[in-house]
């Protein structure tokens, strides 16, 4: 069973000493401009990205990623998109009643990039940035605890119910249930495999809710952390420097349109 | 005064048919290591939540009686106020696991950081806890990754770290083996001895004579029998009311009967039942 759970590369990179809010800054000042401005730009935006991933010294597992999970679903969208946006002047290919112009190709390509840039800065940002690391230092500026505690808990139980189903079916199958013929009969086979499951999930969460709750879950009191997650200058100057930026490019945007 | 008292407490869970807990009145010392013995259903753990607030506050439910700790009523106090001063451990480990934390470390400092202690007790509390239970070698293990002994023994010191006044363990070495079961119960003997209040629900109750300084055996929600741990564990009643009882017990009363044991009291441990038979 894979007990890594998370993205996490833990290597020493300068982004990996960045301050998670930092990061996070780094993430939208990719995307908004990508989004809301001009959507020439977003093209572009692949050079910070690719140079961020070697800074970060996590390119083996971000072109990983790139190949099994960013690449398939833009060229998905890539194809779908030239096919089938309308209003193009200049036909380039025919296939049948669908029209693939130029006009469309274009309008896909940029749609695209802007899906790259948002997958890959959230890549980085979660290749570079142990997810409790971020969660306790957005904790600390003010993010609900029970919010930060879903999205943590997810990434670590999400592979526990996964075994626990394999465990169900196994002691199931054990039993006679068939799994192996004819769709239908798979079908049929779920009944038993989803109830244990799930009233099996939920009493778990009950005594998991007495069990956080006993060690002070709900306490009033401020919380503190365990990791201290430094917040340099540099790390201040830098967010200023981020906004700066991203309104410089809306401002660029609404001037030149 | 007592430091723990229950007056006539009745308890009964929303949408059931009968009270869980009846009229059960217990006192208990500051420092004092309390057994509870019983068979399944009997309501041992319905008490253990019941001492640990969640009866009734999280589940509910119809509470009369009195539940006293430190001086403070449960019925007055919110249940975050009153985690603070009682610590509750469970059966099942794996559902301990806060699953907020991916090493064992972490796992132990998340009830510090909820109540605010600073890092750098924290740290230190984390590191005396672990040294206390035998984990250390456990802090960098994520804590998934452990076996259901391992798991149970940080449970167990993810509520030690946090210092409750009154520590309330529903079988707590349930899934552990004979050498971690000797020493999650010598760990507890040495938090009494240091003035914590201890409520334990188990079964081994050869462990129990050995460590405990009183039992109480609870049957369809009563107390049925309360005192020193020789004498509740070879009471008659308890083997014929389907309590889990020693085999040395029940051997020696076999024994008596055909005039084997000559001693007045029956034996619970190895140790008594040898060094009876050898008289």
């Amino acid at each position: 069973m894979n007990l890594n759970r998370s993205f996490f590369v833990p290597v020493n990179s300068p982004l990996h000493n960045l301050n998670p809010l930092t990061k996070l800054a780094l993430v939208f000042s990719m995307i908004l401009p990508a989004f809301l401005s001009l959507p020439q730009l977003a093209p572009f935006l692949a050079i910070p990205i690719l140079i961020a991933v070697f800074i970060g010294r996590v390119q083996k597992q971000y072109f990983n990623l790139l190949l099994k999970l960013v690449l398939p679903t833009i060229l998905f969208m890539f194809v779908m998109q030239s096919l089938f946006l309308p209003g193009g002047e200049t036909v380039i290919l025919n296939l049948g009643i669908f029209d693939v112009t130029r006009e469309s190709m274009q309008s896909a390509f940029y749609t695209v990039s802007r899906i790259f840039v948002m997958i890959s800065s959230f890549a980085i940002l979660l290749l570079t940035t142990h997810p409790s690391e971020l969660m306790s230092d957005l904790t600390r500026r003010g993010l609900p605890g029970q919010f930060a505690y879903v999205i943590i808990s997810t990434l670590q139980i999400l592979p526990q119910m996964q075994a626990k189903a394999q465990t169900i079916i196994a002691a199931q199958r054990s039993r006679g249930l068939d799994t192996e013929s004819s769709f239908r009969k798979r079908i049929g086979s779920l009944v038993p495999l989803v109830g244990p499951l799930v009233f099996g999930s939920l009493v778990e969460v009950e005594e998991r809710a007495i069990a956080i709750e006993a060690r002070g879950f709900t306490s009033k009191r401020v919380k503190t952390s365990l990791h201290e997650i430094p917040d340099p200058a540099f790390d201040k100057i830098l967010r200023g420097i981020l906004v700066i930026l991203v309104i410089a490019s809306f401002t660029l945007n609404l001037w030149l349109s | 005064m007592a430091f723990v008292t229950l007056h006539n407490v009745t308890y009964q869970y929303p949408l059931t048919q009968s009270p869980a807990l009846q009229e059960i009145n217990l006192k208990i010392n500051e420092g004092e290591f309390l057994a509870v013995v019983g068979p399944n259903g009997a309501g041992k753990s319905t008490l253990c939540y019941a001492l640990a607030g969640f009866v009734p506050h999280f589940f509910k439910g119809e509470l009369t009686g009195e539940i006293t700790v430190d001086g403070k009523k449960s019925s007055e106090a919110t249940l975050d106020e009153w985690v603070m001063n009682v610590g509750l451990a469970f059966q099942n480990p794996f559902n301990q696991i806060s699953g907020a934390k991916f090493t064992v470390f972490e796992e132990l400092a998340f009830g510090l950081e909820n109540i605010g202690i600073p890092r750098e007790e924290m740290k230190v509390r984390v590191e005396e806890a672990m040294a206390l239970t035998g984990i250390r070698e456990l802090a960098d293990r994520s804590p998934y990754s452990l076996s259901g002994g391992q798991q149970q023994r940080v449970a167990l010191t993810s509520i030690l770290v946090m210092k409750p006044k009154l520590l309330v363990l529903d079988e707590p070495t349930s899934q552990m083996d004979p050498i971690g079961t000797r020493e999650v119960f010598s760990v507890v003997r040495k938090m009494a001895e240091e003035g914590m209040t201890v409520v334990m629900v188990e079964h081994k109750v050869e462990w129990i004579a050995n460590f405990a300084d009183r039992v109480m055996a609870l049957k369809d929600g009563r107390m049925v029998l309360e005192g020193k741990p020789n004498e509740v564990l070879t009471s008659d009643m308890l083997a014929e009311n389907g309590f889990g009882i020693s085999r040395y017990t029940s051997t020696a009363r076999e024994a008596k009967k055909r005039g084997l044991w000559k001693k007045e009291n029956l034996p619970v441990t190895l140790d008594e039942a040898v060094e009876g038979f050898a008289k």
